[in-house]
C-alpha cells in the first residue's frame, strides 16, 4: 500500500527539482541578473565588474548555458552532494538536516496540540448541536480559522510574553521556546479539526449502531467516544498528513517571527540572500519529505478506518 | 464531560509552572561587569563574515575583529591598531606603527607580517574591497613594529582606507587553512567571536586580554532578527536587550515598555534619480521635478519621522552634511518650469518612476513622490521591481526617474569615493550620466588633498553644486533607530564604521 503510492515519487522530484532550480532564475530576471544579485552579497561593490562577475559565476557553478548548470546541480544532488550555501559556505545537507529536525519538532508539536484540543471540541460542540458550548466553540473555531499567522503570532507575543511575562517572545532551546509558536501553527488545524469532527460526529451520532448502543443501555459518553468520534475523526487524521506537509517546509511567517532557526527561516534568509543551493535543494528535500510524511499518514489513516481499508484492499 | 475538567486544569498549571520557570529578568539596577546580554540584529551576514563581502564591517560592529584605524567623532582618523602614521619620503607609501601588547584572540602577538598576512590576503582576493580596489595596493613589514602601504600613485585618505571593516586584522591561523579565513577566535577587539550558528546567531565572549577598555558584558547572543517587529517585540517583554532597527510605529511602545530608544541619523540618503540621457537632459524639467516634490511632508508624514528631510545629498550623520531644511513644494514653480520647458496639460510630461521593495520604504515613498508629480502635472508610471534585473538598465541610463537609497560613506568616513562613481563623467556609477567639468574638476582637487578639514569642505562645496544644478533630488536622509532595556552605555555611531556592542553593560538586578 505504502510501496504504491511511492511509485510516483521520483517523477515528482524530478519535477520539483526543474521548479526549484528555475524559480530563483525566473524571479531574479536572467542569470546574469542572479549572477549580479550573488555578487552583491558576496562582494563589497555597488558597481558590477565584467571579469569579477565572470571570475564568481565560474566560482559557484552559475557560469555558462542554463541547462548544462541545471544537469550539473542535478548530477550533484544525484549523488548526495547539495552544494555548499554561498552564505555560510557550509553543507546544504547539514544545514537543511539541522532546519528540518527543528521544523519537524515544531510541526509535531502543533499538530499534537491542534488534535489534542480540535479532536475533543468538536466531539464536545457535536453533542448538542446549536447548544451554548457549539455556538462557543464554532465562533473560537471561525477565528482559528480566520485569523492569520502573522496577526496571531505577535498578539500572542504580546500576550503571553510582554504583558503577562511567562513565557519568552523568541529563540530556540527550550520546551518554554515551543509554546508560544506551537500554539500559533495550531491554532488553523486545531480549528478546522474541530469543525469536521463536529460534522462527522453529528452524522455518525445519527446512524443505527449508535442508536443501537444507546438502546443498550451503553452511557452517553460510551457512546459518544467509543462509537461515535472514532469515526467522526478519520477524516482528520488523513486531512493531517496535509499538515505535516505543509507545516515542514511552510511555518515561515512563525519561525520568522519567532526567531526560531527552522527550514522556514532557512528558506527565508536564503531567498533574500539569493542563497541559491539553499533554496534549490531546500524546496528539493521539503518537497520530498512532504510528499513522504503526507503518503505516510494517508497510510496509517487508511488503516485507522476498515471501510477505507476494504476499499483500498478490493482496488 | 466533568471528568475531563481536572486534565484540562493540569494542564494549565503545568503550562503555568513551565512559563515561571523562564520568566524574565528582573528590574535594571547598577552596572554589571559580568552580566550576559542578548541583542537582535536586523542583517544577517550575508558572505559567513567574509572580509572581502560587507560582512566585513559586521564583525568590526561587533566588536571581534579591528583595523588599523579608526575615525573620532569628527570623521577624522584615528588610532586603532596602529598608534601612528605617516607619508614617507616616497608619497606613493605610509607607514603605520603598530600598537605594542596586541595579543589575538588566538593568544599569539600582533606582528608586521600578521598585518601583511591579513592585507595581503583580502587584496588578492577575486574582488577586492572598494577601500583598496584598484589603487596598486601592497604591503610590506618594516621593522619590528611597522608596515608600509604603498600604492600605485600618492594617496592622500590611506589612513582613512585603513579604518574600512573590510580591512579587518584577523590572527595568521585564521588565513592558514586556505579559502576564507576563519573567524572563530581570530580577532584583536574586546569581543571574542566564540561560536557562529549560520545567520541564526552568533555568541561572543569578553576578551579579558583586550589592550583597551574591557567590554561591556562577559557573554553576548547576537540574534540576527530579519522581523522588525520581532525585535520590538523582543526589546519589550525583555528577551532582548539591544535591538537595532525598530519600526517607527513600535518606538513609543517600546519606551513605554521601560526601553530607552535612541534616534540618529544614519549616513544615507534616498534620492530621486534622473536620467539626463532620457528625459531629464533639461535642467529645468529637473528642477520642476525638485519643485513638485515636498520633502518635509514626505520625511513627516509618508515615513512618520523616520527620515529626515535631505536639502543636500550628505545630511547631519557627517560633520560636512547640510541640516537646513528643504523647502516645501512650490507646484507654481514647477509647473512654470514644465511650461517654460515645453510641457503642459495639451502636452504633459510623461515619466516612468523606478524603484525596488527590498527597502520597504522605498514603494511607498515611490507611490507618495508619484502623485505629487502628478500634481504638477507630471504623469508617473511607476514600477517596483527587482533591482538586479533593474541595473543594466540604469546603468545605462535607460530610465526616466529611479528612486534609489544609497550610503554615501560605503566602507569608511570619507565620501570621495561616492562622488567620484555617482557623479563625475566617467563615474562607474554614474546612473544619470551628469556630466560636469567644473564639478569633476572639484574632485580632481580631492587627489591632492589630505587634511581631513579641508576634505570635509570640498564635500560640502561638490554636495551644493550638485544641488545647484539639481542633480537628482536628495528626498529624505533615513534615521536609525536602535532601543536598549536592561543595558546602559549605548553610544550611536551615524558614521556606521565604529563597534557598536563592547560599549553595552548590563544593568545589575
Amino acid at each position: 500500500m505504502l510501496l504504491r503510492r511511492l511509485l510516483p515519487l521520483p517523477l515528482l522530484l524530478v519535477v520539483a527539482s526543474v521548479v526549484a532550480f528555475a524559480l530563483p532564475r525566473l524571479v531574479g530576471g536572467d542569470t546574469d541578473s542572479v549572477v549580479r544579485a550573488v555578487l552583491r552579497a558576496r562582494v563589497a561593490s555597488a558597481t558590477p565588474d565584467p571579469q569579477v562577475e565572470a571570475a564568481v559565476a565560474a566560482q559557484f557553478g552559475l557560469d555558462g548555458p542554463v541547462v548544462g548548470q541545471y544537469l550539473r546541480w542535478l548530477g550533484a544532488v544525484l549523488r548526495g552532494d547539495l552544494g555548499l550555501g554561498y552564505v555560510t559556505r557550509t553543507p546544504v545537507a547539514a544545514q537543511l538536516g539541522d532546519a528540518l529536525a527543528v521544523s519537524g519538532l515544531l510541526a509535531g508539536c502543533a499538530l499534537l496540540l491542534a488534535a489534542a484540543t480540535g479532536i475533543p471540541a468538536g466531539v464536545y460542540a457535536a453533542r448538542r448541536p446549536g447548544g451554548l458550548l457549539d455556538r462557543v466553540l464554532s465562533a473560537v473555531g471561525i477565528a482559528g480559522v480566520s485569523v492569520p499567522e502573522f496577526v496571531l503570532a505577535p498578539w500572542l507575543v504580546l500576550v503571553a510574553a510582554v504583558w503577562l511575562g511567562v513565557l519568552p517572545a523568541l529563540g530556540w532551546g527550550g520546551p518554554q521556546h515551543l509554546v508560544l509558536p506551537a500554539l500559533t501553527l495550531a491554532a488553523y488545524p486545531a480549528a478546522l479539526a474541530a469543525q469536521l469532527v463536529r460534522a462527522e460526529t453529528i452524522d455518525v451520532l445519527a446512524r443505527d449502531h449508535v442508536r443501537l448502543a444507546r438502546a443498550k443501555g451503553l452511557s452517553e459518553g460510551r457512546v459518544l467516544w467509543r462509537h461515535a468520534a472514532r469515526l467522526g475523526c478519520v477524516s482528520v487524521t488523513a486531512l493531517s498528513g496535509m499538515f505535516v506537509a505543509g507545516l515542514l517546509g511552510g511555518s515561515v511567517v512563525v519561525e520568522v517571527v519567532f526567531g526560531i532557526p527552522g527550514a522556514g527561516r532557512l528558506m527565508y534568509d536564503a531567498v533574500l540572500a539569493r542563497d541559491l543551493p539553499v533554496v534549490q535543494a531546500g524546496t528539493l528535500v521539503i518537497v520530498a519529505v512532504a510528499v513522504v510524511a503526507g503518503i505516510v499518514v494517508e497510510v496509517v489513516a487508511l488503516l485507522a478506518d476498515p471501510v477505507a481499508r476494504d476499499r483500498e484492499a478490493a482496488r | 464531560m466533568g471528568r475531563r475538567l481536572p486534565g484540562v486544569v493540569l494542564a494549565a498549571v503545568a503550562v503555568a509552572a513551565l512559563a515561571a520557570g523562564c520568566a524574565g529578568a528582573g528590574s535594571a539596577g547598577g552596572a554589571d561587569p559580568d552580566g550576559e546580554i542578548t541583542v537582535g540584529l536586523q542583517f544577517p551576514p550575508r558572505a559567513a563574515y567574509a572580509f572581502e563581502a560587507d560582512d566585513g564591517a559586521r564583525l568590526q560592529s561587533l566588536g571581534v575583529a579591528e583595523t588599523l584605524t579608526t575615525v573620532d567623532d569628527q570623521a577624522r582618523p584615528a588610532p586603532g591598531l596602529a598608534t601612528s602614521w605617516e607619508q614617507t619620503a616616497d608619497p606613493r607609501t605610509w607607514r603605520f606603527v603598530l600598537r605594542p601588547g596586541v595579543t589575538f584572540h588566538d593568544g599569539t602577538p600582533l606582528t608586521p607580517d600578521a598585518v601583511v598576512t591579513a592585507l595581503g590576503y583580502v587584496a588578492g582576493v577575486t574582488a577586492p574591497p572598494r577601500a583598496i580596489r584598484d589603487i596598486g595596493f601592497s604591503v610590506a613589514a618594516d621593522g619590528a613594529d611597522a608596515v608600509l602601504i604603498t600604492t600605485a600613485a600618492p594617496d592622500p585618505i590611506m589612513p582613512m582606507r585603513m579604518s574600512s571593516g573590510n580591512l579587518g586584522i584577523l590572527a595568521p591561523t585564521a588565513y592558514s587553512g586556505g579559502g576564507q579565513p576563519q573567524v572563530l577566535r581570530t580577532g584583536t577587539g574586546p569581543y571574542v567571536l566564540d561560536t557562529v550558528n549560520g545567520t541564526d546567531s552568533a555568541v561572543l565572549l569578553r576578551n579579558d586580554a583586550y589592550w583597551g577598555p574591557k567590554a561591556g558584558a562577559a557573554r553576548v547572543t547576537v540574534r540576527y532578527l530579519p522581523d522588525p517587529q520581532t525585535r520590538a517585540l523582543g526589546l519589550q517583554s525583555g528577551d532582548l536587550q539591544f535591538a537595532e532597527g525598530l519600526p517607527g510605529a513600535a518606538v513609543e511602545q517600546v519606551r513605554s515598555a521601560g526601553a530607552d530608544v535612541a534616534e540618529y541619523p544614519a549616513a544615507r540618503t534616498v534620492e530621486l534619480l534622473m536620467s539626463q540621457s532620457t528625459l531629464f537632459g533639461d535642467v529645468r524639467l529637473r528642477q520642476a521635478v525638485t519643485a513638485a516634490i515636498d520633502r518635509p511632508t514626505l520625511a513627516a508624514q509618508v515615513l512618520a519621522g523616520a527620515a529626515a528631510p535631505a536639502s543636500e545629498l550628505f545630511g547631519a550623520a557627517v560633520p560636512w552634511g547640510a541640516t537646513t531644511p528643504p523647502p516645501g513644494a512650490d507646484l507654481a514653480r514647477a509647473k512654470a518650469l514644465l511650461a517654460e520647458a515645453g510641457h503642459g496639460p495639451d502636452r504633459p510630461l510623461t515619466a516612468r518612476l523606478w524603484t525596488f521593495p527590498n527597502r520597504p520604504e522605498m514603494p511607498v515613498l515611490a507611490t507618495a513622490i508619484g502623485s505629487m508629480l502628478e500634481q504638477a502635472g507630471i504623469r508617473v508610471e511607476l514600477t517596483v521591481g527587482d533591482y538586479a534585473a533593474q541595473e543594466p538598465d540604469l546603468l545605462a541610463g535607460r530610465f526616466d526617474l529611479f528612486l534609489n537609497s544609497r550610503s554615501y560613506l560605503s566602507d569608511y568616513a570619507d565620501a570621495a569615493s561616492t562622488l567620484t562613481s555617482d557623479y563625475t563623467c566617467g563615474g562607474s556609477y554614474n546612473l544619470e550620466h551628469y556630466c560636469s567639468p567644473a564639478y569633476d574638476a572639484l574632485i580632481q582637487r580631492l587627489a591632492e588633498t589630505s587634511d581631513t578639514a579641508q576634505r570635509q569642505a570640498l564635500f560640502a562645496e561638490a554636495a551644493r553644486l550638485l544641488t545647484t544644478d539639481a542633480v537628482g533630488v536628495m528626498v529624505v536622509h533615513p534615521r536609525n533607530t536602535a532601543g536598549s532595556r536592561g543595558v546602559t552605555g549605548f553610544v550611536p555611531d551615524p558614521l556606521g564604521v565604529r563597534p557598536i556592542l563592547p560599549s553595552l553593560t548590563r544593568s545589575a538586578t
